[in-house]
């Protein structure tokens, strides 16, 4: 678990001199199936694409496997399996075809599970990848990364496109045979309960910015949100640093914190509420609470 | 690699059968001149204009589409991810081209080789006529499915056009008038270095 897979150091990217990322640094070891969370455009896509070579940095350095992102070997990228958010496969090709190219193109090639995988997700193999419906070109998207036996899976929104079965069927498969060996994922979706279900760290970016890079018990423990009932008025401020988030109504005031501790605690007390009940938060909510965090990160190595 | 070249070679499939079909009718033609010898030369001087005009275009498009299709159905963007890198990608690409100025080329050397032999000109020729003119002729052909290449890989489709008409109407009365000389080697060599160096370096860098 020691060995960093991942190596994101400083990393900025503008486009058209917009700031995209902005100063990014992450670590992800081997073993550590990684969620990457963000809202449309905050440049998820951006850092895989950066990660893999197929985009340049504006600054700073990323590595994959030990080797540098820009000058990633053919051998190296036989050990990486990458589903992209738009599934570029090559479309009018039939998919025994491509499925043939990419096993002639892979460093190993799992038929076994392959099959399993085609047969699990009823893959035409004589149709052409244009006419597959957007479902069925994430599943062989999918089911080629896979194959490959990668020992770094890169899912960029992977079950986009899927249903609810597929979904499900997919997410157990990735589960069951990458984290047994020890292999490593980074996974970006907009499906939090996914990410929630699967990774065991979590990254978040906001604003160009990696605003939580964490394991996602700690981040449980870190986000609080709290229904404060006073005596009388609530107050209107608490003085309080990292307040994500409040709402005043009456004697009830909500608060969500960051970065929550027993100073925290105690100095929320010396308002005397009547009661403090903490409600139970999702990772959804988490996330929509910490993008609106913009200054005050949530990491923990 | 040799994945990369089959694939290369299956997609463009059209191509090298007309450099075959463009060869074999040449090969018929020639065959069949040499046996009437006095309208040889006359009919050579009618047909070499727009032979040359034709297999320029031809190896341009070639260049232009195989680059053209990789960017717009993003070929490159997924043999990238498996176990291969760009500069591969560019290689296997540069080698079918070869293979489909060969194509349509040894044949007709091979022919014309063989024709001097059965029919010699009454005037004397340099032992290695053959083998220069075809050494020209390649580099010409590779020249401009090299222009090709680079002209494909730009997204703006007016400069695809027009470069490929510049290209032609440069190097066509460049033949003309320098013929297969060490001067058209040279300067075809030139343009091969500057246009292989300019496609490279643009697409191991683009993001795909």
């Amino acid at each position: 678990m020691s060995d960093t897979i991942i190596k994101i150091q400083n990393l900025a990217k503008y486009f058209d001199g917009r700031c995209v990322l902005d100063g990014i640094n992450l670590n992800i070891p081997q073993g550590c199936i990684y969620g990457l969370l963000g809202r449309n455009g905050a440049g998820k896509t951006t850092i895989i694409r950066i990660l893999l070579g197929l985009d340049s940095p504006t600054r700073g350095r990323t590595s994959l496997l030990g080797a540098d992102s820009a000058k990633l070997s053919a051998r190296t990228h036989g050990r990486i399996g990458y589903v992209a958010e738009a599934h570029n496969l090559i479309q009018n090709y039939k998919v025994s075809r491509l499925v043939k190219l990419c096993k002639d193109l892979s460093l190993k090639w799992n038929d076994d599970f392959f099959g399993r995988l085609i047969e699990a997700f009823r893959l035409p193999m004589q149709r052409r990848v244009k006419q597959l419906s957007i479902g069925m070109r994430a599943q062989l998207n999918l089911s080629l990364a896979m194959a490959i036996d990668p020992e770094l899976l890169i899912l960029d929104d992977p079950t986009l496109g899927l249903d609810t079965v597929a979904r499900r069927q997919f997410l157990e498969l990735a589960v069951d045979l990458l984290q047994k060996d020890g292999r490593t994922i980074l996974f970006c979706s907009h499906i939090l309960s996914d990410v929630e279900r699967i990774a065991d760290r979590i990254g978040i970016l906001a604003a160009g910015k990696l605003i939580v890079d964490c394991p996602l018990e700690e981040l449980k423990k870190r986000v609080k949100k709290l229904r404060l009932i006073f005596p009388e008025h609530a107050p209107a401020n608490l003085h309080m640093t990292e307040i994500v988030n409040q709402q005043l109504q009456g004697r009830e005031l909500t608060i969500t914190v960051a970065n929550w501790n027993q100073q925290k605690q105690a100095f929320i007390e010396t308002f005397k509420p009547e009661s403090c009940t903490e409600i139970p938060m999702s990772l959804e909510d988490m996330f929509i609470e910490c993008t609106r965090l913009k200054s005050t990160p949530i990491t923990n190595t | 690699m040799f994945t990369l070249i089959k694939r290369e070679i299956e997609d463009n499939i059209a191509y090298f059968a007309a450099a075959a079909l463009f060869s074999t009718a040449l090969v018929i033609a020639v065959t069949s001149l040499a046996y009437n010898a006095e309208e040889l030369s006359e009919v050579a001087l009618s047909l070499s204009i727009p032979i040359i005009v034709l297999a320029i275009l031809g190896f341009s498009a070639m260049g232009a589409s195989q680059m053209y299709t990789d960017k717009t159905r993003k070929i490159s963007a997924l043999l990238s991810t498996l176990r291969v890198t760009r500069a591969q990608i560019l290689a296997a690409r540069i080698v079918t081209g070869i293979l489909t100025i060969l194509i349509l080329l040894v044949p007709l050397a091979v022919t014309a080789a063989v024709l001097l032999r059965l029919f010699p000109p009454p005037y004397p020729i340099y032992p290695h006529f053959v083998s220069e003119i075809f050494t020209a002729v390649f580099l010409t052909g590779f020249a401009c499915y090299c222009l090709g290449l680079q002209l494909g890989w730009n997204s703006n489709k007016v400069i695809r056009v027009l470069g490929s008409i510049g290209s032609t109407a440069v190097i066509v009365p460049l033949i003309v008038i320098k013929g297969f000389g060490a001067c058209t080697v040279i300067i075809m060599l030139l343009l091969i270095v500057a246009s292989l160096t300019r496609t490279w370096q643009k697409f191991t860098s683009t993001p795909l």
